[in-house]
């Protein structure tokens, strides 16, 4: 029988199209993703293959998401079917077995759920047989056919995924037997998918968020994190790791379910269903016959001006069936349970909270509540133009003399309401959430202006849109299907035909974010006029679809066209009409500012210009070049207006041995640029490429210099189809040097990098650094990396004008100060020559300032943002000294932190200032933080660099990240480290080697050692600051700061030729015992892996004598640029610590050891009873895997 | 007051041809439109209410055309159609205060009374706050007769009414109708011959999308006067009986049928001549319309 039940449960569903459908768009999409470069998919990028079967995996786990589409479509008809056809009376009155009904409806629909996400494999398959031979993809870029993962991925995601889901939504439908239930079983577990990402934010949670996830995705991220390229194009996931614990846990709760759902089966009637009709009937009884009342009541009747009467008479009751709706309850209750866990737990950042801001409020509820807006926009406008049918009320409505329009606005009014009202609930809980944590500055103007300016038009467009997609489909399946579609294929669309106008993408516009600084910032004007663009625009569909609408049961779409054109008249045609041409003219203007006012270029138009622009102008990279030698800035900036005017004065020297005759600029065409000099004329100019050439009438001989004079202008026009700039802005403008004047000569960082673009061009690959010299540099160390050659030491003086209300900031010190008509302005001089790489910066700051030794400390600051200023200060003075201390003396007067606006979030270094975006460190609360931070630890990483970029410059070469970025973040470390124990540095290491062992898997072309590193952030910073910090355990860090401040000696403001990372290590061997210097070779000139696994530990104890016996395994390997690891001979020195507590903070007692054999034993005596052990506690050898570095005794 | 259906043609997409030249006028008063299932009644009857089109013919109530300008009939129509339905979690009164402001009565006051006087009348006042999607099959359907009777309408059209209907609930309905019935067009469309023998004064039978009797049902019966046998049989010999003589009617009594034939003269031994009934002029021109077709 079980036989019958299950093959009849396949073969029935095998009948009808939607299994193949759904299996022929998962092969689509796969195949395209292998066979395509517009569609990307899982993330393969540089010699990661297409098909891998880590990319295969990532298709297949992402898909399998949509997958719980047919989870619920099979198991909710295989449970429900028998009642929804009134059959169930029937079947369970034959002498059916229970198992094999429930057994057998219930398998037969897990293997039709599995069948689709078979297509991926189906895809991929074919994309990697057919790619090639259509030369649609390059042949390099594909592995072989990835059979394992397909089986693999099927037992591990496919299959356990549908049997959870299924269990979960069976049993529910059994139980409740409504369909509803069963979509709301569907979004528990995508809940659960959601919250564990939530706490895959945090590195201490990744276990838990890997074990927490029901699709296992997180947990295979989580195993995945850091495979190498190598790994993922061989690995396929396999039964072990925390994925293996993941599928064991969820499998296990997906059969429990299924046997209590077994178990409390019933083969019959619903028994609530009998409750409900037992109700029914307790009413029928008081009922009799009519009453003789006689004549009705008179009543006037109205049909003109009715209107305003029907629409909030529809409007009351399409929102009252919306809000009724158990499927909208549990919609506003999922999203109110996301947003409670995220307003908890959010504003995360290295360990630490933000202060929750306003505006931080409002980016969390629009994450956390923006994908439910969008379901009951798509779902209620399917209810709302559905609801008099499916109700069987729609001829009772249809013969009233109401216009069929007044009961489409009031629905789009009621989607409008019923979406704001859940915004004011979302709300209200943020306000409550920012109460709780004792924030008092709540802005509720700004959640209001929020929600006018973007909720409230996205309500609205959005409403409208689906709505007519309702009437016009006159399906509501299919209007389903069309309006999720709506949201994101045309957008697909417009990329793979390179259009990107927000004109045609729908409720596109310039994005707007709030700044505390800059309020709604540059793209408010542009945003304005797109929202009302889209709400005329909307405004139209929802007129269109009055149209449409009918009364008409049966009728088709050609005669609802006919009867949409007989109801084209009198007042509604004028409304049409009116709404019509008020849409032309805003789409004009919209048009005359995005493109002619503000003309860009696509995506596919810009990677073209770089091609060609390499291809022509290549050659001059090699022409001779001055060098500036001091510029001289007059700057007024016009916050009001965004306008910029800059008038530079420069002096260029021929300090090579060629004369030179010609000068070459790039212009950015935003800016208006007029160069001038002694003799200096316009040769020629290729205003494609805004590459333009001058001659000098009298050639530079070597040693000859040339005063420079250029004027740039920059106006900001109308608004622009994207955000427009953000560095020249309202309230916070910040640009640097190379914005505000042309670039002189080639510009080689316009080339294009990435390697699969390059050919696409026919563009050999572009080495992304030149080769390390090894000896005998000069000739190739005469360019630094910061000035690309264009410059060695730079003095700059600068003039620099702003509106009344703002400071406006230069590099250097400030001479003098002054106020000419309505205006601020101010004279900077950098007294000591300095790389040609500063900012200019305007806002309207307050200003924190300490003098220590002579400097002036100061933090510029908005208003708002006034919590960590003092600590700030402090965060600077402990950087000067142990810097000044152990590095050498400091060369400014000054040493400023700069706020800038939070579109971007980085800070940054330039010779006296550090710019620091509002978006970290100003806001995040350090209240209960006791000794060192991340928002001390960035501040003490930027002043390093006064040290490492600005007063010792490496030259353009491998290894030059290394010499500045790597140094400045173990400076910073040793800074933290005078105040920090070895566990509280464990704890900022960490995020430096997760950094590392991420940055590797993400790679897109080789990884390359420590030393050659080539502006590579996951080895510069992450590596590089491990390694140096590890180095400084082994040899003391007396002797790394001798060998760094020996170093900086040599090469302090010295001309070129600029040190190399051979010259460093010259200063550092000798520093480091020849017994240790394995060291070097191993961390520094290769790349080293290591492997520690403590696979014993015993404890035994003798009165106050505690020995200690562990056995521990280790590796030692060597890994090429792709991640291929071979294994090599251990030769190390290790520390075992011993903790006399569960939490691993207090570690006693530490022992190095030495390490030769992969499998040893150890032997420790201590005075002090342990609890755990650990090889390496803290945690400087790069590893991979450290959960079985630790045991408990 | 008068509504006059001239030549109305209607052909569905798929070829079935529910309306074929309807021609009827009628008047005032209670009119049964009787037909088999899918004879075209509720065809006829959404045309009327102006919620479908026709291919061709007239359609003027008054001096309305409905075809034309179905905005100004909805002005002057109650309609109860063969499915009434209701919103899930909406009150009786929620409900009738609905239909009542779409079918234009403004004012507030007047409305409340017009609704409560309703919900009296169709003796359902005590329930006018429970919702009405838990109502048995016999009280929806008088809040189906009591929102068609909200708007002063000229032209009454109930769909199959009393379909599923218990006996009582069938007998509370018929009051309700006659109740209205005698100042306005009522037409009651029906396949339960019952229903238009105790109501109606005029009626006209339906099959396969024509008239085929249009007058008075007495009239219908003096047609057949005299021409009506009827006889129990055994029920092998039923298929003989129906060879042989055009059986109009069967009915089982008693596990034995007793049919019913037309013929002008005594047919055979046994017959038993008996007074014609409106049910007997139904089947006996459904019957011989039928087979015109068929011919």
């Amino acid at each position: 029988m079980f036989k019958e039940i299950f093959s009849r449960e396949l073969g029935a569903a095998l009948r009808v199209p939607m299994v193949y459908i759904f299996t022929f768009v998962f092969a689509l999409m796969a195949f395209m993703a292998i066979v395509s470069d517009s569609v990307m998919i899982g993330g393969a990028i540089g010699a990661v293959h297409k098909n891998a079967p880590h990319i295969v995996t990532t298709f297949v786990t992402v898909l399998s998401i949509f997958g719980l589409l047919f989870a619920v479509a099979f198991f909710n008809n295989a449970a429900l079917r028998d009642f929804n056809n009134n059959f169930d009376e029937i079947l369970f009155t034959t002498p059916l077995n229970k198992a094999a009904y429930f057994f057998g409806r219930f398998l037969g629909a897990l293997v039709l759920s599995t069948i689709p996400l078979i297509g991926v494999f189906l895809g991929v398959y074919l994309g990697t047989l057919l790619g090639p031979v259509f030369d649609w993809i390059p042949a390099e870029r594909l592995g072989p056919t990835p059979w394992e993962a397909f089986l693999t991925n099927y037992l591990l995601f496919v299959l356990p995924n549908m049997f959870l889901s299924g269990a979960l939504i069976y049993a529910m439908a059994q139980k409740w037997r409504s369909t509803i239930i069963s979509f709301v079983g569907a979004l528990i577990i995508i809940i659960g998918y959601i919250v564990s990402g939530n706490l895959l934010s945090d590195l201490e949670n990744v276990q838990m968020a890997g074990l927490s996830d029901p699709f296992g995705i997180r947990a295979y991220s989580v195993d995945s994190r850091y495979f190498t390229t190598v790994e993922k194009n061989t690995l396929a996931p396999s039964f072990s790791g925390i994925l293996l614990y993941n599928r064991l846990i969820w499998m296990s709760l997906g059969l429990i379910i299924l046997l209590v759902s077994y178990f409390s089966f019933k083969p019959q009637k619903n028994p609530s269903a009998s409750r409900f009709k037992l109700k029914k009937k307790a009413i029928n009884l008081g009922s009799g016959a009519s009453k003789p009342l006689g004549a009705l009541p008179k009543v006037s009747l109205h049909y003109r001006g009715m209107g305003w009467q029907h629409f909030v008479s529809f409007f009351q009751d399409a929102s009252r069936s919306i809000l009724k709706n158990t499927v909208f309850k549990i919609l506003a209750a999922f999203a109110l349970i996301l947003l409670s866990t995220d307003l908890i737990n959010g504003f995360e950042y290295f360990g630490l909270k933000s202060y929750p801001l306003t505006y931080k409020m409002l980016d969390t509820i629009a994450d956390s509540s923006g994908i439910f807006m969008m379901i009951i926009m798509v779902f209620f406008s399917g209810e709302l133009v559905w609801r008099d049918r499916s109700s069987h009320i729609d001829e009772v409505i249809g013969a009233t003399p109401h216009r069929a329009f007044n009961q489409l606005l009031a629905q789009a009014f009621a989607l409008v309401y019923v979406a704001s009202f859940l915004y004011l609930i979302y709300a209200v809980a943020a306000i409550l959430a920012q109460l709780g944590q004792g924030f008092t500055n709540i802005e509720l103007s700004l959640y209001l202006r929020q929600y006018i300016y973007t909720q409230l038009p996205t309500y609205i467009f959005y409403a409208c849109l689906h709505l007519f997609i309702q009437v016009l489909v006159n399906n509501k399946y299919l209007g389903y299907f069309v309006s999720v579609l709506s949201l994101f294929v045309l957008d697909i669309l417009w990329s793979v035909l390179d259009v990107s106008t927000n004109m045609l993408s729908l409720n596109g516009g310039p994005s707007i974010s709030y700044s505390d600084m800059n309020d709604f910032g540059p793209g408010l004007v542009g945003h304005f006029w797109f929202t009302l663009y889209w709400l005329l625009f909307a405004s139209l569909l929802l007129l269109v679809a009055g149209l449409l609408m009918q009364r008409h049961k049966s009728g088709n779409f050609i005669s609802r066209l006919k009867q949409a054109k007989i109801s084209f008249k009198g007042s509604y045609a004028l409304i049409i009409t009116s709404f019509f041409v008020a849409f032309s003219a805003v789409a004009g203007w919209v048009y005359y500012n995005t493109q002619v006012l503000n003309s860009y270029k696509t995506s596919d138009e810009i990677e073209l210009l770089q091609a060609d622009y390499e291809k022509k102008y290549k050659s001059y990279q090699n022409y001779p070049m001055p060098k500036i030698t001091a510029i001289e800035y007059g700057i007024d900036i016009f916050p009001e207006t965004r306008d910029v005017d800059v008038l530079a004065k420069m002096m260029l020297k021929n300090v090579g041995t060629e004369i030179i005759d010609s000068l070459f600029f790039t212009l950015d065409e935003d800016w208006e640029t007029e160069i001038s000099g002694p003799g200096v004329s316009e040769a020629w100019y290729d205003d494609k490429f805004g590459f333009k050439a001058f001659a000098i009438a009298k050639p530079l001989l070597p040693g000859d210099s040339l005063p420079l004079k250029i004027t740039n202008i920059y106006r900001t026009k109308g608004f622009a189809n994207s955000r427009g700039s953000t560095s020249i802005i309202r309230n916070g403008t910040f640009f640097n040097n190379g914005s505000v004047l042309p670039q002189m000569g080639y510009a080689s960082n316009f080339e294009l990098s990435d390697r699969n673009d390059r050919k696409k061009y026919d563009l050999k690959p572009k080495e992304r650094m030149p080769k390390l010299q090894a000896d005998s540099c000069d000739d190739k160390c005469m360019i630094n990396y910061l000035s690309d050659g264009l410059s060695d030491w730079v003095s700059v003086k600068t003039t620099i004008s702003t509106s009344s209300d703002q400071i406006a900031i230069a590099p250097g010190s400030l001479l003098k100060e002054w106020q000419e008509g309505d205006r601020n302005y101010y004279e900077y001089l950098v007294e000591q020559p300095s790389q040609n790489f500063y900012a200019f910066i305007s806002a309207d700051y307050q200003k924190a300032s300490r003098k220590w030794n002579g400097i002036d400390l100061e933090v510029y600051y908005d208003e708002k943002h006034p919590y960590n200023v003092e600590r700030m200060l402090d965060a600077i003075q402990k950087s000067l000294e142990y810097y000044t201390t152990n590095f050498g003396p400091y060369f400014h007067n000054e040493a400023r932190i700069i706020e800038f606006p939070r579109y971007a979030t980085f800070a940054q270094a330039f010779p006296g200032t550090m710019p620091y975006s509002e978006g970290f460190g100003f806001i995040t609360n350090l209240e209960d933080e006791e000794g060192n931070n991340v928002v001390d630890a960035v501040i003490a990483h930027e002043m390093a660099h006064q040290w490492w970029a600005h007063q010792e410059i490496p030259a353009l070469m491998q290894g030059a990240t290394f010499l500045t970025e790597s140094f400045s973040e173990y400076s910073s470390l040793m800074v933290m480290k005078q105040s920090s124990d070895a566990i509280k540095m464990r704890e900022f290491l960490k995020y430096d080697m997760d950094r590392y062992l991420r940055g590797r898997s993400g790679e897109s072309e080789k990884e390359l050692p420590l030393l050659k590193v080539e502006n590579q952030g996951y080895i510069h910073y992450g590596k590089g600051s491990v390694i140096l910090f590890a180095l400084q355990e082994m040899i003391g860090s007396d002797s790394v700061n001798a060998a760094l401040s020996d170093f900086l000696a040599a090469y302090r403001y010295q001309a070129p030729p600029y040190p190399n990372a051979h010259d460093f290590m010259a200063y550092l061997r000798p520093r480091v015992a020849d017994s240790l210097h394995y060291l070097l070779e191993d961390w520094i000139e290769n790349i080293t892996l290591y492997d520690f696994r403590l696979k014993e530990a015993e404890l035994t104890e003798e009165g106050d004598l505690y020995t200690v016996n562990i056995d521990l395994e280790s590796f030692k390997y060597r890994a090429d640029t792709l991640g291929t690891e071979n294994p090599v001979l251990l030769n190390e020195w290790v520390d075992v610590g011993f903790y006399s507590d569960e939490d691993e903070k207090e570690l006693f007692y530490k022992k190095r050891i030495y390490i030769d054999e992969a499998e040893k034993s150890y032997r420790f005596e201590l005075i002090q009873k342990p609890l755990k052990v650990a090889i390496d506690p803290q945690r400087i050898y790069i590893e991979r895997d450290i959960k079985d570095n630790v045991k408990a005794l | 007051m008068k509504l006059i259906i001239e030549g109305l043609t209607k052909t569905y997409a798929n070829g079935v041809k529910a309306l074929d030249n309807v021609s009827l006028e009628i008047g005032k008063g209670m009119f049964g439109l009787l037909g088999p299932n899918g004879a075209g009644k509720s065809s006829l009857m959404r045309t009327l209410a102006g919620l479908q089109d026709a291919d061709q013919g007239t359609l003027m109530l008054n001096d309305i055309d409905i075809l034309k300008s179905p905005q100004e009939l909805r002005k002057n129509l109650g309609y109860l159609p063969q499915e009434f339905g209701v919103y899930p979690k909406i009150t009786a009164y929620q409900l009738l205060n609905h239909l009542a402001i779409l079918k234009g009565v403004k004012n507030k006051g007047e409305r409340k009374e017009l609704v409560e006087h309703l919900l009296q009348k169709v003796n359902l006042f005590d329930k006018r706050h429970k919702v009405v999607k838990g109502f048995s099959g016999g009280m929806k359907q008088r809040i189906g007769i009591a929102q068609a009777l909200i708007g002063n309408p000229q032209l009454i059209i109930v769909d199959e009414p009393t379909a599923g209907l218990d006996p009582g609930e069938r007998n509370r309905f018929h009051n309700l109708l006659a109740d209205v019935g005698s100042e306005v067009i009522v037409i009651l469309s029906t396949h339960i011959v019952d229903d238009v023998r105790e109501l109606c004064t005029e009626m006209a039978i339906m099959n396969l999308g024509r008239i085929i009797y249009n007058g008075g049902p007495e009239d219908a019966i003096a047609t057949l006067e005299g021409q009506v046998w009827e006889k129990r049989i055994e029920r092998e010999e039923l298929n003989d009986y129906k060879n042989k003589y055009q059986v109009i009617s069967e009915k089982m009594i008693a596990g034995k049928p007793l049919i019913h034939i037309q013929s002008e003269v005594l047919p055979a031994e046994g017959f038993k001549a008996v007074a014609p009934n409106l049910e007997d002029v139904f089947f006996s021109s459904i019957m011989s319309s039928s087979e015109s077709v068929t011919l």
